[in-house]
């Protein structure tokens, strides 16, 4: 953006002409101590749990320990030019973010402010970090899919609008690719996305960044990053500033969808942060609310009904519900689910999707436990289409993975058996999906039909997935109509099956892949 | 700092309390006073903070420095911080002490800091205006501070009240 100097004079003739002199009250206090970001400051009687506190050279803190004599504040940000005996103001107010549809497209840090050389954010709106989740009265259960678009999960663990549905796996499973491909999924389906990094590389968002902007998915998403060189206290308010940013959009009567990468890292800082405030601490040395950091957080992800909506708007959107779906991640060490904040989070949310490296490094990708997966609430939300191919899917992999141990002795099996072992094979194969190319419905529809059907049983199984490419595209081209009737209805009618199932017998027919 | 204001607090406490049973506070004020400020001279504290001076041999210096400014009651109180190895707090002491007092008494302290000094005229007017606000009688200790450029600045315990043109200033740069 240019500007020229006039309007830059012009700009500051109006700052200075809307500027009030008032006089200004606070509460002072004076540092006392600086140690690794924690600053105790006496004095500040009137300081609220979680104020913003100002600093000398415009920096500020957030109250986090009041005692009697002394106030323990966390810096967010720089605090290496702050000295014993400096003044700390009292702002009086609770930490805030901006948030708006002008967040969109753009990466900010942990407190909103944009990183990524785009210029100023113009937010009209500014919102509380900590909110409390929406009542029990202003909710409306899940019962709308969110698709995300890869095989494996919407037919097996579906997510509906407003359900946390965690992504659960050890280092290089592929946790971060299948939450892109969620965000990547939503585009113009009027899905916002938020992506927070926490403890992330810089290079890592910076691959995200570039992805999602070479699919187009920049355009619906805010990136909201806090690195590992970023400070304890930011890590740890990235995931609610994120939040908050969700927020907007479901009050406003609006779906979002929300991905915390990972909260393994925003509970590591939250532990620094409370080792250094000297909290006493728990097991593996996280403080003692570490499960309310995340079941907090967690919580305001949620779908609230059309009431709510009104009320929040102030009657502007009528007959619409609200939702924040949440994917959170937790990043699991040696495939050890039962360690601390895993368990806490399996526990608060409504389902997992549980990555496995055995699978990712066998080809399987993405690297979905069928077994270990569940939705617990996203059945409810699913497409008529996928409810019903999806639950033979799930039968045929769970029959297979009982019998898959015998699959060596082929030969000895009886033809059941052997039929129930190659079936499981070809519909994992089936379950196989590439990095970004999400698939609509209708597509997974026809694919997961062939596979019940027993279409795939007579080929071998490294053709699974040409078979599948060849007869995605014979669809696209020959039977544009019937696909884009199941994807708008979502229906599995006769008719429909009928249209599947001819084309599908006309397609091997008629041509080879 | 803090972790000095909580340990001195029973202390200040103690001696107020006692101070008010006997009725004879400002002896003890003064007192204290007397002590802060010998504890704050840098030839007495080194002493203190010696471990090789025994407790009597202090206490015998301490009595001696302090001649009658502090006696009776007061110079129990002395030997019970010396006991302690308390001594060091007697200027938190002192200062918690005075207000506890002041708030016994129904005035609080203000700082007035102006850019230029105050007539006595304005004082007054100074000192009507916060009684309202602050809903107590004060007790107004002016200075002088030229960096404020112009206005004042009322610092009463923890509360601030900004007034100068060197806070407005700050406030207008923050603004733009």
């Amino acid at each position: 953006m240019q500007l020229k100097p006039s309007e830059i004079s012009d700009l500051i003739k109006k700052r200075i002409e809307n500027f009030d002199v008032n006089v200004e009250a606070h509460t002072e206090g004076t540092v006392v101590s600086v140690t690794d970001g924690i600053v105790k400051v006496h004095g500040l009687s009137q300081a609220m749990q979680g104020e913003m506190l100002e600093f000398p050279g415009d920096s500020f803190g957030m109250a986090l320990n009041l005692e009697r004599d002394s106030v323990g504040v966390v810096m967010l940000g720089a605090y290496k030019h702050i000295t014993e005996g400096d003044t700390v103001k009292c702002t009086g107010k609770i930490l805030e973010v901006p948030v708006g549809e002008a967040l969109l497209g753009r990466v900010v840090d942990a407190l909103g402010n944009p990183i990524d050389a785009k210029g100023e954010i113009d937010a009209q709106e500014m919102s509380p970090v900590e909110k409390i989740a929406p009542g029990v009265i202003s909710r409306q259960s899940v019962d709308q899919p969110i698709q995300l678009g890869l095989k494996s999960i919407d037919a097996m663990v579906p997510v509906g609008r407003g359900q946390r549905e965690l992504i659960i796996g050890d280092r290089q499973t592929g946790k971060t690719a299948i939450a892109i491909d969620a965000i990547i999924n939503q585009k113009g389906t009027g899905v916002k996305c938020i992506y927070v990094a926490i403890g992330q590389k810089r290079s890592s968002v910076a691959n995200v960044v570039r992805k999602l902007e070479e699919h187009g998915a920049m355009a619906h998403t805010i990136i909201v990053c806090a690195t590992a060189s970023e400070s304890a206290a930011l890590q740890f308010i990235a995931p609610y500033t994120g939040c908050s940013m969700g927020e907007y959009f479901r009050d406003k009567g609006e779906d979002a969808l929300i991905v915390y990468d990972d909260l393994t890292k925003q509970a590591w800082a939250y532990r620094q942060m409370s080792l250094l405030l000297r909290r006493p601490p728990g097991r593996e040395a996280y403080p003692g609310d570490v499960f309310y950091i995340h079941s907090r957080l967690l919580e305001r992800a949620s779908r609230i009904n059309v009431d709510e909506v009104e009320k929040l708007t102030g009657g502007k959107v009528k007959g619409k519900t609200g939702s924040l779906t949440a994917l959170p991640i937790i990043e699991t060490q040696g495939g050890d689910v039962s360690a601390f904040v895993p368990t806490n989070v399996i526990s608060i949310t409504d389902g997992q999707i549980f990555l496995e490296s055995d699978l990712f490094n066998s080809g399987i990708r993405p690297a979905v436990n069928a077994g270990l997966s569940v939705s617990r609430v996203g059945g409810a939300a699913q497409t008529k289409i996928i409810k019903k191919l999806g639950g033979g899917t799930r039968l045929d992999l769970a029959q297979y993975r009982e019998l898959a141990a015998f699959a060596q002795f082929a030969s000895d099996l009886d033809e059941g058996t052997r039929k129930q072992i190659e079936r499981g094979q070809r519909v994992t194969e089936l379950m196989k999906q590439g990095q970004y190319s999400p698939m609509s419905v209708a597509e997974m529809g026809v694919s997961l039909h062939a596979a019940n059907e027993g279409f795939l049983d007579d080929l071998e199984v490294n053709k699974v997935l040409d078979f599948e490419a060849a007869l995605q595209s014979y669809m696209k081209s020959e039977h544009a109509d019937l696909m884009k009737k199941i994807d708008d209805t979502g229906d599995y009618s006769n008719e429909i099956k009928q249209g599947i199932q001819s084309a599908i017998e006309t397609f091997i027919k008629t041509s080879s892949w | 700092m803090s972790e000095l204001a909580t340990l001195a607090r029973p202390y200040a406490e103690a001696a107020f309390k006692r101070a008010k049973e006997t009725g004879n506070s400002q002896e003890w004020s003064d007192a204290l006073a007397f002590l802060s400020a010998a504890i704050q001279d840098t030839d007495l504290s080194a002493i203190i903070n010696n471990p090789k001076v025994s407790e009597d041999r202090l206490v015998q210096l301490m009595q001696e420095i302090c001649q009658d400014q502090v006696k009776g009651e007061g110079l129990n109180f002395l030997k019970l911080l010396i006991e302690n190895s308390r001594l060091y707090l007697a200027p938190q002491i002192a200062e918690l002490f005075e207000s506890y007092k002041a708030e016994d008494e129904g005035y609080v302290d203000v700082d007035v800091i102006t850019a230029y000094a105050l007539t006595k005229a304005e004082e007054k007017s100074f000192a009507l205006s916060l009684k309202k606000k602050l809903n107590k009688d004060v007790n107004i200790h002016a200075s002088v501070d030229n960096s404020l450029i112009g206005g004042f600045l009322v610092r009463a315990g923890d509360s601030v009240i900004d007034g100068s043109i060197s806070g407005q200033l700050q406030q207008l740069a923050k603004r733009i």
